[in-house]
């Protein structure tokens, strides 16, 4: 990341260290500069309000936090402090519940979605607008909206619609068994308008020509979906699968605003126990190693991501 | 036209720029807006909406023509938060009024000054107790009382009175109230939806166990106490019998018994989304007077009553809370922060902070002299302080207390969650975290 930020590759990039005149030399210094020089605003705002915090984060993971007597050293203290504490355990654990159970419900909602309303008449283009809604409103809106939605008593939305064929009232938020999953129902809505425009736009580059000769083959809809729709769209679903994962690893304002991590810690998640910790325990260390911990977990899952994409296309 | 939009363009691009420059200036200088250098201006913080903070204007506009000194006033709402910010600057605020049970939190972290209670003029006129809850570990006192308030019970006095059951003055009047407003349609509307009491019991923050507080002290249950053995350290005692036979008395009446008696939504909500009282869903609501100026308007002021909360097997102690002005440390201006405090503490002063149309920023005045009920002229208010001098107890403010109220939190959320959990082993449990945060503090002999 770091390579990318230093200007110093500058000089050195593709001017040729041939005999050539003077003046074009220049010249070509100008021209390396000039993309530099354009993106610099950028690069500088990234740094100042994004790599410069991050790396103080990590270097506050070291220490007990103290900002006013001064931070005192504890080398790895707070990683072992956060990685034997059972709740921050409990948290990993329904993270990776809620992140994998969100990630793949939303791309595969996103998909079903771009199936769907795939095309060009007037009214998909409404409809696509209208679908894409939740991910534009602020997440805490969402959170509030759906925290009435699932209101656990018979007057509530869902209650209601339940109780018309029979069925509830089902305490959604408010019972340890049920609480994840509700929070995961409304992070797959939110998610799936996003990832349903990725999956559009890789499914506009799929070759036409294909489509028909697979209709004159005259498969069926599932073997036109695995042979034909779904190789056609790997590089986009890539990128969903990496922005869906990282998205739900770091998941904290869903969970803020609709259960707070609870009842009985039973939606705490990986973000809401570092935010305990910093903001609540007043423990900044500890609450930096625990986000420097997903950070590396995020790289990582990124890393491995890209590694079998790459893999994969080189194989074919 | 093409070129008109190009220049457009431009124009737009350089504007864009210069307000990223200047933004990025902006922010530089940030931490030396407040005339920090003026020695006639004090910084003051408070942690206020701009309701409130509408009151404190008022307020320090009389010191200001009072004494000369200019306030430079900012009321944040995410308190702690930028007080960290400024902290790790090492350029405090000159004057923070904030919880008094943060005291031991700031102390910890070196952010206030000492105070001498004597060099306090009207000092005499704050009572012993009230000056004691101010004092650290070390037995300086580091804040100057301003405001107090004990909770006290709301209920609604019309549903009260149709289902025909008087005020209530025992555990067990309460639990009894709490099943009529839960069965016998109080409200009068035929459908069963109404609950008995609203409870903030999600574990967010530490909520249930400023709910619980009360029902642990009136319980005669604690959760940590000076170490009887040791002077200067604290001991767990959240295992105690008393903690006990109170945590199973509100796990199974209130949350694990009949139906209804809390909000359904309970566990998991905060004093910001517990409105069912407000709602007119609820019937009682054991919170603090802050609320009455909300519940004047809905459900309005002829509809609900105010009483001492329900008294349980050791007496009818509640939590009691307040606000303490704190002087940030090592910011050169103590004549003119003494001349402030001494100010907000004179009769005049809190008189002023207690009345007007904003919420009022003293709940029960720390100034003896004063009487709530008097200064605004309603009766209810002598309920609450009667509360606060009779019988109530704060949360230990010398030490660190934010973490043990979190795990508390956490503990008694799960217990109430889980209605066939065990409640002395997750007592027992909450104990040796609460020795272990003890430990963190080194308060453990």
């Amino acid at each position: 990341m770091t390579a990318t930020l230093t200007p110093a590759g500058v000089p050195k990039s593709p001017v040729p260290k041939s005999e050539a005149p003077k003046s074009r030399r220049r010249g070509g210094y100008r021209r390396a500069a000039l993309p530099w020089l354009f993106l610099a605003p950028g690069l500088l705002l990234a740094l100042v309000f994004k790599f410069v915090p991050m790396g103080k984060g990590l270097w506050l993971s070291l220490f007990e936090v103290r900002p006013f007597l001064g931070d005192k050293w504890v080398g790895l203290d707070n990683y072992t402090r956060v990685l034997t504490d059972h709740r921050f355990l409990d948290a990993i654990n329904n993270t990776l519940i809620l992140g994998i159970g969100q990630a793949a419900g939303a791309i595969l909602v996103g998909f079903v979605l771009a199936l769907l309303l795939e095309g060009q008449t007037r009214s998909l283009k409404f409809l696509r607008t209208a679908v894409f809604l939740p991910v534009v409103t602020a997440t805490a809106v969402v959170g509030e909206m759906w925290r009435l939605l699932y209101y656990p008593t018979s007057d509530g939305f869902l209650n209601s619609v339940l109780g018309v064929v029979g069925l509830g009232p089902v305490p959604f938020l408010d019972n340890p068994d049920t609480a994840l999953w509700s929070v995961m129902a409304m992070g797959v809505w939110i998610g799936a308008p996003y990832n349903m425009v990725i999956i559009l736009a890789g499914l506009a580059g799929v070759d036409r020509t294909l489509y028909e000769a697979a209709a004159m083959d005259g498969v069926s809809l599932w073997q036109r979906l695995r042979h034909v729709t779904l190789p056609a769209i790997r590089p986009a679903l890539a990128i969903v699968v990496t922005l869906a994962v990282i998205r739900s690893l770091r998941v904290f304002t869903e969970v803020y605003v609709l259960t707070g991590g609870g009842p009985a810690g039973s939606t705490e998640v990986w973000m809401t126990r570092a935010y305990t910790l910093g903001f609540t325990r007043n423990d900044i260390g500890g609450a930096s190693a625990a986000s420097a911990l997903l950070l590396a977990v995020t790289l990582l899952l990124t890393v491995t991501v890209y590694r079998l994409r790459t893999r994969g296309e080189a194989r074919r | 036209m093409a070129q008109r939009q190009r220049r457009g363009r431009r124009t737009a691009a350089t504007l864009a720029a210069t307000a990223l420059v200047f933004s990025a200036a902006a922010c530089g200088s940030g931490s030396d807006t407040a005339d920090s250098g003026d020695p006639n201006t004090l910084e003051v913080w408070t942690r206020s909406n701009p309701d409130a903070a509408a009151t404190y204007e008022r307020v320090f506009a009389a010191f200001t023509k009072k004494t000369g000194i200019k306030v430079d006033f900012q009321p944040i709402v995410n308190f702690d938060q930028q007080l960290q910010s400024r902290a790790s600057i090492k350029d405090l605020p000159d004057v923070m009024i904030n919880d008094s049970g943060s005291l031991g939190s700031y102390q910890r972290q070196g952010l206030l000054k000492p105070i001498d209670p004597d060099a306090i003029a009207g000092h005499e006129q704050i009572d012993g107790e009230t000056w004691g809850t101010a004092r650290g570990l070390d037995g300086r006192t580091y804040g100057i009382p301003y405001s107090r308030q004990a909770m006290t019970l709301m209920v609604r006095k019309d549903w009260r009175e149709r289902v025909g059951l008087p005020q209530p003055r025992t555990w067990q009047d309460l639990l009894t109230l709490a099943k009529a407003f839960a069965t016998r349609d109080p409200d009068g509307n035929g459908k069963n939806d109404t609950y008995g009491m609203v409870v903030p019991g999600s574990a967010q923050n530490g909520y249930a166990a400023w709910w619980a507080a009360t029902f642990l002290w009136q319980g005669g249950a604690s959760l940590v106490e000076p170490d009887p053995d040791n002077a200067g350290k604290y001991r767990a005692v959240a295992d105690s019998e008393a903690a006990v036979r109170t945590v199973s008395w509100l796990k199974d009446n209130l949350f694990c018994g009949a139906k209804n008696l809390v909000q359904p939504s309970a566990l998991t909500s905060t004093t910001g989304n517990a409105t069912n009282f407000q709602d007119g869903t609820a019937g009682m609501y054991l919170t603090g007077p802050y609320n009455i100026a909300t519940f004047d308007a809905t459900p309005g002021k002829d509809k609900y009553e105010v009483v001492q909360a329900p008294a349980g097997p050791d007496g009818a102690t509640a939590l009691a809370e307040g606000e303490n002005i704190y002087f940030g440390a090592k910011t050169g201006k103590a004549e003119q922060e003494k001349a402030l405090a001494e100010f907000l503490i004179t009769p005049g002063a809190q008189q002023l902070a207690m009345t007007g149309e904003n919420q009022p920023v003293v709940r029960i005045p720390v100034n003896t002299t004063l009487d709530a009920a008097k200064v605004r002229d309603d009766g209810r208010w002598a309920t609450v302080q009667k509360a606060y001098r009779d019988a109530s107890k704060q949360f230990p403010a010398a030490l660190d207390f934010a973490p043990i109220r979190q795990d508390t939190a956490d503990s008694l959320n799960a217990v109430f969650t889980y209605c066939g959990s065990d409640v002395r082993a997750g007592l027992q449990e909450l104990n040796e975290t609460l020795t272990g945060d003890l430990k963190d503090q080194d308060l453990i002999s």
